[in-house]
């Protein structure tokens, strides 16, 4: 695009090679088009640099990476971060208190974990068979490696895991659950019959109603007084449970909306080829649905990842409750600027791979594919 | 060949307190090709649509291929089944390729082993001559080429009844000549069709009878050429001035 300030200021380059879209032209043009703008621009970079500079002099120059004696005093007087600590106290930070012989099996529990997200993300695996073959294959990897009891590894309690492996399980075991539950209070909220509409919206109004922290307490420390014992199961399943009603309540209005902005011609026409009620949400409704509320479902699990770390309320070692027993004790406890650092990327990287996937399948959606 | 496919008797139908259908009587005979037509507002979708239970009659009785509509879902998926529909929004769907749309009803509702639907979804999509879009998604196609993957993705069902809702009205005029083209074919290899139009021509072409509707009831029928040429009532004679002033 060439603006007239260019032909003006530049009249004679139009056969000298002139690229109007070049990056020094973008440049030029965009924050240097006149004096004042140049100045402002010019003092904005100097600010930014100085920060980027401070933020790198801290984060990398200064830093002191690693501990050889295992203490902090390497990290005494210095002007950096202390990276020591995450060398240090990782294993905390990502296993939580899982007993330090057995990390091995948290961190192979862990792996197939993340694998297991990572492959039900690809298009391949998007067969019911597949998807329920990968996912039954992922969490009896995960209980086998992480509770243990079997091929000779010593029994090691849920109340015991911890760290990160913690927070994806208990993330993965939430959305799992949770989102059948989701789709079934939406099917079940569109009812023909008022009562079961009714009441569904009851359901999912008072889920919403209510802070999530209130659940998981409900979960973890009510119900057992007031379930029959064998119905109680361990801590973490309640409270598992409960996580996944309070993300199927919101993502269940995610789907509903989805449903309510697919013509009706769609449904008829399914039912005028004679296909059934499950055929047609099987086929027509729900692909359709989860198409149109594609960018609202990958915010609500972004959102419920990061909510995850309201599981230490009652009790739990997430990711971030472990990054604080990491700087706890004494001689680290000046590091906890690190920690959160540390922890933050952690989150950062899930998150942001989580978005991104997002923007892949709307990409990949624009046509109708599957 | 005389037994009925369709038969309605006594059947009205209310929106509430509405009536948009009064004292429908009509015998529809295999083989038989049926032109509804009338002014907008006066019914002839929620006729065509009570008669695959898109919309459930109130009083009277509607028998399709010797099976009565009622509260019945299993009898009614059956019906549907063997009636196929086409419509004027063609609601094909937009998440699945051509040949998906065809051959998904045929698996799902009737069980056909996927080559051999896929096979005759290829068959069909020949006789609409579209052959080659086969792979491609709905919203890739023009709205002529749309309409007519709606008639073979109807006709894979192998329907003994097409029902027609308008099915070119959505359409620009170039286009609707090719998918008339398509009806026209169907028509003269003896498909049972009950089909709503203002395509006066194809009326004369194909049509046994011509079924005029107005405010809810059927107010004359004949053999086109009477009906359009010769109508007896009033409210027919007004409707066709307008319609052919256009
Ligand atoms: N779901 C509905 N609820 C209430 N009234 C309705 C509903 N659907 C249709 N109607 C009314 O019923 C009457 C008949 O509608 P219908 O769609 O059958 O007319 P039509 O003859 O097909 O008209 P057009 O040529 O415009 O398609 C109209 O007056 C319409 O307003
Ligand atoms: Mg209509």
């Amino acid at each position: 695009m060439t603006t007239v300030s260019d032909v003006n200021t530049h009249p004679q380059p139009l056969n000298t090679g002139f690229q109007p879209d070049g990056l020094g032209a973008r440049l030029r043009r965009r924050y240097f088009r006149t004096p004042g703008n140049a100045m402002i621009s010019l003092v904005g970079m100097a600010a930014l640099l100085y920060l980027v500079y401070h933020a790198l002099d801290w984060a990398v120059l200064k830093a002191v990476w690693a501990s050889p004696d295992g203490t902090s005093a390497v990290c005494r007087d210095i002007a950096g971060a202390c990276w020591a600590v995450i060398q240090q106290r990782w294993r905390i930070i990502i296993f939580g208190l899982f007993p330090y012989d057995e990390q091995w099996r948290s961190m192979l529990a862990c792996i197939a974990m993340v694998a297991t997200i990572v492959l039900s993300c690809l298009p391949w695996f998007w067969k019911p068979l597949r998807l329920s073959t990968l996912w039954c294959a992922g969490f009896i990897t995960f209980y086998v490696l992480m509770r243990g009891g079997l091929f000779g590894m010593r029994v090691v309690m849920p109340a015991d895991w911890g760290g990160l492996t913690l927070t994806v399980f208990f993330y993965a075991a939430g959305v799992l659950i949770g989102m059948p539950m989701a789709v079934a209070l939406a099917l079940l909220r569109r009812s023909e019959m008022p009562l079961v509409s009714r009441m569904t919206g009851a359901l999912i109004d008072g889920v919403r109603s209510l802070p999530l922290i209130t659940i998981l307490f409900t979960a973890a420390l009510i119900f057992p007084f007031v379930l029959p014992d064998w119905l109680q199961g361990d801590k973490i399943w309640r409270v598992i449970i409960g996580f996944a009603l309070f993300f199927a309540a919101y993502q269940a209005e995610i789907i509903r909306s989805g449903i309510q902005s697919i013509p009706v011609g769609q449904e008829e026409a399914a039912k005028a080829l004679g296909l059934s009620y499950w055929h047609r949400t099987g086929r027509i409704i729900l692909p359709q649905a989860f198409r149109n509320a594609l960018p609202p479902t990958i915010n609500q699990l972004v959102i419920t990842f990061k909510e995850t770390s309201l599981i230490v309320i009652i009790g739990f070692f997430d990711i971030l409750a472990s990054g604080n027993a990491a700087y706890g004790t004494g001689e680290w406890s000046f590091a906890y600027f690190e920690v959160y650092i540390f922890v933050a990327l952690v989150y950062f990287v899930f998150v942001f791979s989580l978005s991104r996937y997002g923007a892949y399948l709307e990409r990949r959606m624009r046509f109708g594919q599957h | 060949m005389s037994e009925a496919a369709i038969r309605i008797t006594g059947m009205n139908k209310y929106y509430g307190k509405f009536q948009v259908l009064r004292d429908i009587n009509l015998d529809v005979r295999s083989g038989e090709r049926i032109v509804v037509c009338g002014p907008s507002g006066s019914g002839k979708s929620t006729l065509i649509r009570c008669i695959n239970r898109l919309e459930e009659h109130q009083q009277g009785r509607i028998d399709v291929l010797g099976t009565e509509l009622n509260d019945d879902i299993g009898n009614i998926d059956h019906i549907r089944r063997d009636v196929g529909m086409v419509f004027q929004h063609f609601n094909l769907f937009p998440h699945l390729t051509v040949l998906e749309n065809c051959t998904l009803a045929p698996t799902l509702a009737r069980k056909v082993p996927v080559e051999e639907a896929e096979a005759t979804a290829m068959t069909y999509l020949k006789r609409v001559r579209i052959p080659e879009q086969a792979l491609k998604f709905p919203g890739q196609l023009s709205g002529g080429q749309q309409q007519r993957v709606a008639i073979a993705r109807a006709l894979c069902m192998k329907p003994k009844i097409l029902l027609f809702d308008e099915p070119t009205s959505a359409l620009d005029p170039e286009m609707i000549k090719e998918v008339l083209d398509v009806m026209v074919e169907l028509a003269n290899d003896g498909m049972t069709m009950l089909c709503v139009t203002h395509e006066m021509g194809f009326a004369r072409q194909v049509a046994d009878r011509v079924i005029f509707m107005d405010k809810g009831e059927i107010v004359e029928e004949g053999r086109p050429a009477e009906l359009f040429d010769n109508p007896k009532n009033e409210r027919t004679r007004t409707f066709l001035s307008q319609v052919l002033s256009h």
